[in-house]
């Protein structure tokens, strides 16, 4: 019971619409999922999927519409005000979005202090701050000169979402969950991040990974849930889900994704349609 | 062909020159597909929009890029006018959503019949049809407004556009980031059966080198503004010569669980 | 920083502050002060006027020439304190004539003799309706004033003897209808425009940062009262009520400036509101709310940093909306008349005849100042706002 970190059972998240004659829609149908200690799982699906609904409202941002979901043993839809808010401590989130992430008049090392000093108080300051350059060291950001510049000013898209993953990871939760989080990186520095993130997770910290890549799934994590339209169409090692998938759509996203090796592995390149449904 | 030549672009800001692309040269054949593959800030977008001429005007341009014989950088307003569109068209970077939203698509594509072409009415409705085909959208679709569209179809309809004058050389910069997975293989598959079938010239510029190794003849690779490496994809994986081409390819491999 | 201290606007702005603040030092003469007769006309036009003068005759100076080339004066005053050794006349020597203006003896004389004065006119044998100062003055040349002993002995003379000749033209900028020279009130001016101008939006500002970002923030009733009171704030027009106020309150300086505020707060909390809508979705925020942070330190530490630049563009603006206003209050007669401002500059140049009269430097000068000083905070708004948006500046997107 205590080593479960995340349990979801049947949630179903129903938004309805504003205009009377339209119906509304199913973001999320039935999601169960149980996360224990040290565990990973990668939710895999596209935008409308419903992947980033499921992390909104497993951090009780949103309430489902039916069933429930309860974090280090606690229903988040019971629970007081102030528990909700001890739990949410315990986890931290990277948003898809690295451009609404981060608060854009704080320098970068100010950004990921934050946290910390919002739960310790003003006189955790040295501490907070030796953290958050050690994380940033890490994640790839080193240089003096960025550490302090303004995050709306000094930073690309890539160091961004690594600012705003290193200032989810500053209060060490035991829950992460990331939202695409590579999607702004280049090849070198995303299996950089990965192997951060699973270094953490050998430690002992749980995570969900929400990408569109099947690969990076495999990388990321060891179990993965695929999400077509709000509901579970597949879930099973990420491993398997790239060489045996079952479902159609599984099929259809393993055959998309381009890879090099695919590339040099054909013999012409306009006979790609042969290609649809070999893995 | 176009005939790339120790191309230079430079950004002129009051208060520093930015280096953008630095001696590049490339050529785009008739009949084959190009790709341009680096990092955002590697200068692959800059590179493209030189062809056209279509930097912004604070930029410095030294270099040559030739157009069979004729040098595109040298020519007067109106003669390169009568190349654009006609010759060398462009998908930019975001196309989709640069569709005017109060009008359909088949007026886009009018639009620009009646601009570049002297063509009668109901010319103009077959040529509209054909495109649309052509790009893999049902031509009931050019009575369509944008907003109706998903973001694949959008990307349809822009390349429809740039098909409409029936050019030799497609210049496409990310036309499939911000799409699905699927629809961007069936984007990509359209694009190279396109080319093919038409016998164009077709420069793909992309961040992502697995997707570009899909459909390409051959692969420009550009890093801090400079073209680092040239190949054919299996040149490029199996024999990468420049250091960051090889890091680039390590770290792909290994994600795909393949090691050299 | 270093471009606005190379920008134009922010150089003169310090250059008029430095000499509103310098000038009540430098001036030896309050602005209040009658210096010559109402209406004078600047030095620099019709040449023809003669300048209003003071000549001094003292201790060792004794005689002193005046370079005529004018019209005759309008007024002349004579008057000293003085103690002669020997007994003297004090004499006005035209180029043809001799006037012998007064008698002194030997010892203290004190007199005080006025233009007009009938015995005066007797003594110098014109009629009682004769204009003095057109007798004396009534040739163009060189003139000697001076002190002319009966005997030859050379006189001693201890004191001072003035020689106040009243003519057409005075000052930098002339003189208004009660003599106070438009120059030094121009210079005094500036303090209240500035004053009011700032203040005015600085307290107007603040009230709008303020009720912007609770409004906007809560959301809900707070939001809705909030804003129907800004509505109603809004439809009300400002002129009469100020009239009305104005009369209750009394019209000092401080009463303008609290008014002037109270009913220009509300662009800015519109503004500050909309931005804290937007703002307050962001994923950090929500981020830090589901953290717990208190709603102050988010307001505080986020949402007020970043609204401030936006602010800052909105108070350079908005100066020049205040002076303005302030200008046409007073122009309108509902300011305080014991303070010096450009605008009561205007109203009584247009109350007492400047226009009839053909005074224009009376009228350019404080109407130039007010546009000057609006334009100054138009150009420092605009500094502002391109630092908020560098594309404003025309520089390229990094």
């Amino acid at each position: 019971m205590t080593n479960t970190i995340l349990t979801a059972n049947k949630v179903s998240l129903f938004y309805p619409s504003r205009d009377p004659k339209m119906e509304g829609i199913w973001a999320l149908k039935d999601i169960s999922l149980i996360l224990k200690q040290g565990e990973s799982l990668a939710l895999i699906g596209e935008s409308g999927s419903g992947k980033t609904s499921l992390l909104r409202v497993i951090l009780g941002l949103i309430q489902s519409t039916s069933g429930y979901v309860e974090l280090f043993g606690e229903n988040i839809n019971t629970c007081t005000h102030h528990s909700l808010i001890e739990l949410r401590r315990k986890c931290g989130y990277v948003p898809q979005d690295p451009y609404g992430s981060l608060p854009p008049t704080l320098s970068v090392i100010d950004a990921v202090a934050e946290p910390w000093l919002i739960v310790y108080g003003r006189k955790s300051r040295l501490d907070a701050y030796s953290k958050a350059r050690h994380l940033l060291h890490t994640l790839g950001i080193t240089e003096e000169r960025l550490l302090f510049s303004q995050v709306r000013f000094g930073l690309s898209g890539g160091q961004r979402q690594r600012v705003a993953i290193a200032r989810a990871l500053i209060l060490e939760p035991r829950l992460l969950l990331c939202d695409e989080p590579t999607s702004m990186q280049d090849a070198s520095t995303r299996s950089e991040i990965i192997e951060v993130l699973n270094k953490r997770v050998k430690e002992g910290m749980s995570m969900i990974f929400v990408t569109h890549d099947l690969y990076l799934a495999r990388a990321a994590a060891s179990h993965g849930m695929v999400l077509l339209k709000g509901e579970c169409c597949e879930e099973n090692s990420t491993k398997t889900l790239l060489t045996a998938p079952q479902h159609n759509y599984t099929k259809a996203l393993v055959a998309a994704l381009p890879t090099l090796s695919s590339a040099i592995q054909r013999d012409s390149r306009t006979n790609l349609l042969h290609n649809l449904y070999t893995p | 062909m176009i005939q790339i030549i120790d191309l230079s672009i430079t950004y002129i800001t009051p208060s520093k020159s930015v280096f953008a692309v630095n001696n590049a040269s490339l050529s785009i054949p008739k009949g084959e597909i190009i790709g341009l593959v680096g990092e955002s800030g590697s200068g692959k977008s800059s590179l493209l929009m030189a062809i056209p001429r279509l930097l912004p005007s604070n930029t410095e341009v030294s270099g040559a890029i030739l157009l069979d014989d004729l040098d595109i950088l040298s020519l007067k307003k109106d003669t390169l006018n009568t190349i654009r569109w006609k010759e060398i068209a462009l998908i930019p970077q975001g196309a989709m959503n640069s569709f005017t939203p109060v009008l359909t698509i088949g007026k886009h594509i009018e639009e620009v019949l009646t601009f570049h072409m002297e063509l009668p009415p109901h010319a103009i409705k077959q040529r509209c049809e054909r495109v649309m085909k052509e790009a893999g959208l049902d031509a009931s679709y050019l009575n369509r407004y944008p907003h109706e569209l998903s973001g694949g179809q959008k990307q349809r309809a822009a390349i429809a556009t740039a098909l409409a004058c029936n050019p030799t050389f497609l210049l496409a910069d990310e036309p499939t980031t911000a799409l699905d997975v699927i629809t961007q293989r069936e984007i990509v598959e359209t694009l190279a059966t396109l080319t093919k079938e038409k016998d164009m010239g077709l420069l793909f510029v992309t961040h992502d080198l697995p997707l570009a190794a899909q459909i390409c003849d051959k692969i420009a690779v550009m890093h801090e503004g400079e073209i680092v490496e040239k190949g054919s994809p299996e040149e490029i994986v199996k024999n990468p010569h420049h250091e960051h081409t090889k890091q680039l390819v390590k770290a792909l491999l290994h994600l795909e669980g393949e090691e050299i | 920083m270093m471009s606005l201290f190379r920008r134009w606007s922010f150089l003169l702005l310090l250059f008029i502050a430095v000499l509103s603040i310098l000038a009540p030092f430098s001036l030896s003469v309050s602005p209040n002060q009658e210096v010559a007769p109402p209406f004078s006309t600047p030095l620099w036009l019709k040449r023809n006027l003669p300048p209003t003068m003071k000549i001094t005759l003292s201790e060792n100076i004794l005689k002193k020439n005046i370079a005529w080339p004018y019209n005759p004066p309008t007024q002349i005053h004579l008057s000293g304190e003085i103690t002669l050794s020997v007994p003297s006349a004090l004499v006005l020597e035209t180029p043809t004539q001799k006037f012998v203006l007064h008698h002194l003896t030997v010892g203290k004389n004190t007199f005080d003799i006025d233009g007009r004065d009938l015995s005066f006119k007797q003594r110098l044998n014109f009629s009682p309706f004769a204009q003095i100062p057109s007798e004396l003055f009534s040739e163009k040349g060189e003139y000697i004033f001076r002190v002319e002993p009966d005997f030859s002995a050379p006189p001693e003379m201890r004191g001072t003897i003035t020689f106040d000749i009243k003519g057409g033209r005075w000052g930098l900028l002339g003189t208004d209808q009660r003599g106070r020279d438009i120059f030094s009130l121009f210079i005094a001016g500036i303090r209240v425009s500035l004053i009011v101008g700032i203040s005015a939006t600085l307290l107007a500002s603040l009230l709008g940062l303020f009720f912007g970002l609770i409004s906007g923030y809560a959301g809900g009733w707070t939001d809705t009262i909030i804003m129907r009171g800004v509505d109603i704030l809004l439809s009300i027009p400002i002129l009469p009520i100020l009239m009305v106020l104005a009369a209750y309150w009394g019209k000092g300086l401080w009463q303008l400036v609290l008014i002037l505020s109270l009913f220009s707060w509300m662009g800015t909390a519109r503004t500050v509101r909309a931005m804290t809508l937007s703002l307050r979705d962001s994923s950090y925020i929500e981020g830090l709310r589901g953290l717990g942070a208190p709603t102050f330190y988010i307001l505080w530490r986020h949402l007020l940093p970043e609204t401030l630049p936006l602010l800052l563009a909105n108070i350079a603006l908005g100066v020049p909306g205040a002076i303005l206003a302030e200008a046409g209050i007073s122009f309108l007669g509902l300011s305080d008349p014991r303070i010096i401002s450009w605008g009561r500059m205007l109203h009584e140049a247009h109350s007492f005849g400047a226009f009839t009269r053909g005074a224009w430097w009376m009228l350019l000068p404080p109407g130039l100042g007010i546009t000057l000083l609006c334009l100054i905070f138009l150009d420092l708004g605009k500094f502002l706002e391109e630092q908020i948006d560098p594309q404003l500046k025309g520089a390229l997107k990094q």
